[in-house]
């Protein structure tokens, strides 16, 4: 009897500890993001999970942003995956920002992108390598031009 | 012995269902979305976008901000002005769900207001509004409200109040589409943008700054958009009405010319930041006439869906 109690108490320490680990992970990492995004206001974050592959597999949010506002978009990586997540801020086909310069090899917590144009743009997220990956990605606004 | 087999085999199917729970929770959100939503680029008018539902459900939140709008007027040192808002007597006139989804939408656009402008004696009296509302439709566990209430009563750190609606509203639009019921996540969306467009109305009349006269002409992108997104659910009759409304706006956005100039971006790295800053210039064209038309026009449309 002690042991079959014993063995229920795993199990529901088991089912209670995963399902925490999973509510956290991608709320904390939203935490973390508002927290590496300053002083600028929280508009939305978007969640970004991805298997490895190659070529690297993306994930796409469509975003509309307004003249005259500086953006700021912040990437946060799960410790729990390898993949270091990166975004590219698209108009059309045409990339006008990203959180990584291949040039330099830079990582960029965040960026900020001053828009002259309203319209609808693109959030492409990736991560280096085609790693897997978890990640949050967070779009606020510093302020108004 | 076989009971205790029997119970360890029942903990690990129990623990592998969570797991497959799990991961269907994070399933890879995004199709090749980019291939749904064609964005006009250097061209002379505006066409109205084509917009799939895969795209609606993930743009929903972003059409119109209320944070974004109030920003934008206080930028312009436009002082703060409570008849601009919504009185929260008229919720009760809301009946349906449609109705409680569009007034949420429009009392959540006052809020952004209230918070940009740090008028936290009115929040209280939005907030519980906002939760009433957000209550008959079901989604009132989404909208922190005992959070909000203190953050106002206390005058408590005023950037958590913002932070904590907009995550209230992003929460309640994800709830929305998770349970089906996109339409009303529209319908709260097209709330935020008649208040907001209404807020910009006002201030116009009273405000020359060539900004103002952009932002109330560049609605025009914002409308198409918006009502593209909202065609989704054209077959439903109140929806097909509210397009009805709208299209009358559009008419006269349709006068409203929209050009743009292409250039490449700059990029500037100071103290660590990484600034990207877009070269691109759009030019909004209307004469004075069509200005106070637009004006009128907005008005006209925010006190008729208020039923004033």
């Amino acid at each position: 009897m002690k042991k079959i109690l014993l063995s229920l108490l795993v199990a529901l320490i088991g089912i209670t500890h995963f399902n925490k680990v999973k509510a956290q992970s991608e709320e904390e990492l939203v935490q973390i993001c508002t927290m590496v995004a300053g002083e600028a206001e929280y508009l939305k974050d978007f969640r970004i999970k991805l298997d490895a592959g190659d070529p690297p597999p993306v994930q796409r949010f469509p975003v509309l942003l307004k003249k005259d506002i500086k953006y700021r978009f912040t990437v946060c990586n799960s410790k729990d995956f390898e993949g270091k997540v990166i975004l590219q801020l698209f108009d059309n086909n045409r990339q006008l920002a990203t959180t990584y310069i291949v040039a330099t090899g830079k990582d960029y917590p965040y960026i900020d992108w001053v828009c002259t144009k309203t319209g609808a743009y693109h959030l492409v997220y990736s991560f280096r390598d085609g790693k897997a990956g978890l990640a949050v990605g967070l779009l606020s606004m510093v302020g108004t031009m | 012995m076989r009971k205790l087999h029997f119970i360890y085999f029942l903990s690990l199917l129990t623990i592998t269902t969570q797991v497959f729970t799990a991961c269907n929770s994070c399933k890879k959100q995004g199709v090749d979305i980019t291939q749904d939503l064609y964005v006009p680029d250097s061209v002379i008018e505006v066409a109205p976008p084509q917009v799939s539902k895969a795209v609606t459900e993930q743009m929903m939140q972003n059409i119109s901000s209320p944070v974004e709008t109030a920003a934008l007027i206080k930028g312009l040192k436009v002082p703060f002005n409570k008849s601009f808002l919504a009185n929260t007597k008229q919720a009760e006139k809301f009946n349906t769900n449609f109705e409680k989804a569009f007034a949420l939408g429009l009392y959540g656009c006052d809020l952004g207001y209230l918070n940009m402008y740090e008028k936290t004696s009115f929040v209280v009296d939005y907030i519980s509004t906002i939760k009433r509302l957000a209550d008959d439709i079901q989604v009132g566990q989404f909208f922190d409200f005992n959070t909000l209430k203190r953050l106002a009563t206390n005058n408590e750190n005023l950037d958590s109040l913002i932070l904590i609606s907009q995550q209230s509203f992003n929460r309640i639009d994800a709830y929305l589409a998770e349970t089906n019921r996109s339409m009303l996540s529209a319908v709260i969306v097209a709330g935020v943008w008649v208040e907001g467009a209404y807020i910009s109305s006002r201030v116009a009349q009273i405000n020359n700054h060539p900004k103002m006269r952009e932002t109330i002409g560049e609605q025009k992108t914002i409308l198409n958009y918006l009502i593209a997104l909202l065609k989704v659910y054209e077959n439903d009759p109140s929806m097909a009405n509210l397009i009805d409304r709208l299209n009358k706006i559009k008419k006269i956005y349709d006068e409203v010319k929209i050009t743009y100039e292409i250039g490449e971006p700059e990029m500037i790295e100071e103290n660590g930041v990484l600034t990207f800053k877009q070269t691109d210039k759009q030019i909004v064209e209307m004469n004075d006439e069509l200005y106070q038309e637009l004006i009128a026009g907005i008005q006209e449309l925010r006190f008729d869906l208020l039923k004033l």
